[in-house]
């Protein structure tokens, strides 16, 4: 990824509905995207409890995105809105413990978004690579 | 002050003699001679025991608990009055098996084994609240209030000023020191889960090995599960025996809380929580930006 080879690991927790189909469309489509992104289906952007962010980060991430379904569009209606405001505070309690804020990221992809996908899982790899390895985790 | 003792017994008599409640939750003297321990009075004739003054540090608000169905009293400062709000507000408690007894408070002291303390609590200092926002019984003059003083939130602005390395640095040391007792979870009326996800063994989301990284995590999550909950007692940090500053956290949330939705903790028992609601419109951070 890097020039060192530094390769960071980033977790994706991409809703059924829209998300994880969206990446799908990427894989079927052929785009070609970094592949340090280790997936997690999640039934809904709303299932993910920010604990699995914060545990994501104590097992040594470098990274966590977060995309679901565009507002209006949860397959729960309402989902992705609780889910918003639940990953806005927790990325500002752990940017506040020292977690650099662009180690986060939320997204809204689409089924058909494949080319987004690809886009947002590049762009971010990117980042997070640019940040290095993070520091005080077990190894 | 000094007629607030004389006040909370009157009222107590009289709710255990007409059997309105079966037990009232107050402060008296402490083994040391001076300072405030948690009382449970359950007898009319044992009033004389309650009292009041500027050792009362506990938020008594975490016993009523363990009395769930049970008609009780509380004595409550204005911060722990805003507990009984949260709880009413999470139907952890029901309002007509409460009598809510609420002081007027000009302040409470530092402890120190078998003196008087000096200094405010450090929560007195920068409180916004002299007046108990519910009671049934009110002891005391109401005092005009203030707006929150700016110092409020200066500790946690000196924080979030420094690097990430830094704010990451200066967490490790505490974390390093965290004995992993739970004190700081005991103690707060808002931690009421019978199952905490920390005792939790599948899945296991901590880890029984006590190190920054595990207990960074406890930290984390104790903080997250008090977002837009927390009333800023301090009782967390005062009874944790590894002085670890655990109100850095929950100011740094309730500042956000405040500042993204509006929203008070305890002030009212009928306002939604902010994590139980939202606004479709809104924009907090989505595509990278950092929207609030
Ligand atoms: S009271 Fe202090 S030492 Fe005990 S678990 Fe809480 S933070 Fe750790
Ligand atoms: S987190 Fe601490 S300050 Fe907040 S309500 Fe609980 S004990 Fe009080
Ligand atoms: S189902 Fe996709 S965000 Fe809720």
């Amino acid at each position: 990824m890097t020039d060192n080879g530094y390769q960071p690991k980033i977790v994706g927790f991409l809703c059924n509905w829209c998300s994880y189909a969206g990446a799908d469309m990427a894989g079927t489509s052929r785009m070609v995207y970094p592949s340090h992104i280790r997936i997690i289906r999640v039934p809904c952007s709303g299932r993910v409890d920010p604990l699995f962010m914060a545990k994501a980060f104590e097992q040594g991430a470098d990274g966590v995105l977060m995309a679901g379904c565009h507002p209006g569009d949860c397959h729960y209606n309402e989902g992705n809105y609780y889910a918003q405001r639940r990953y806005a505070l927790m990325r500002e309690l752990l940017a506040f413990m020292g977690i650099e804020p662009e180690r986060f990221r939320l997204d809204w992809v689409s089924a058909s978004e494949g080319k987004k996908f690809s886009q947002v899982v590049t762009e971010f790899t990117q980042a997070v690579a640019k940040l290095g390895p993070r520091q005080g985790v077990r190894r | 002050m000094k007629d607030y003792a004389e006040k909370i017994q009157a009222h107590a008599r009289e709710l255990l003699a007409a059997g309105k409640v079966d037990c009232v939750i107050g402060y008296e003297t402490g083994s040391d001679g001076v300072n405030a321990r948690p009382a449970f009075v359950y007898r009319a004739e044992d009033v004389g025991r309650l009292t009041f003054d500027d050792t009362c540090t506990h938020d008594l608000v975490t016993y009523l608990r363990n009395r769930k169905g049970k008609a009780t009293a509380v004595v409550v400062k204005p911060c722990d009055a805003r507990a009984v709000n949260l709880l009413l507000l999470e139907h952890q408690l029901q309002r007509e098996q409460v009598v809510v007894i609420g002081l007027v408070c000009p302040g409470i002291k530092e402890r120190a084994w078998g003196q008087k303390g000096e200094a405010l609590l450090g929560k007195c200092q920068v409180c916004a609240m002299h007046n108990p926002p519910i009671y049934d019984f009110l002891v005391g003059q109401p005092i005009a209030e203030e707006p929150s003083p700016d110092q409020r939130y200066a500790p946690v602005a000196a924080l979030a000023e420094k690097s990430p390395e830094e704010r990451l640095a200066f967490w490790q040391a505490q974390q390093e020191r965290c004995i992993r007792c739970y004190a700081c979870r005991q103690t707060c009326p808002g931690c009421y889960c019978t199952e905490c996800f920390a005792d939790r063994l599948d899945p296991q989301w901590l880890g029984i090995r006590v190190d920054a990284p595990a207990n960074g995590m406890w930290h984390t999550i104790r903080a997250f599960h008090l977002a837009g909950r927390c009333i800023g007692c301090d009782e967390c940090q005062r009874v944790c025996i590894m002085g670890i500053p655990l109100s850095l956290l929950n100011r740094k949330l309730e500042q956000k809380v405040d500042d993204a939705f509006k929203f008070r903790p305890g002030q009212d028992a009928q306002t939604p929580p902010p994590l139980a609601t939202f606004n479709p419109g809104e924009n907090l951070g989505v595509d990278g930006g950092h929207g609030c």
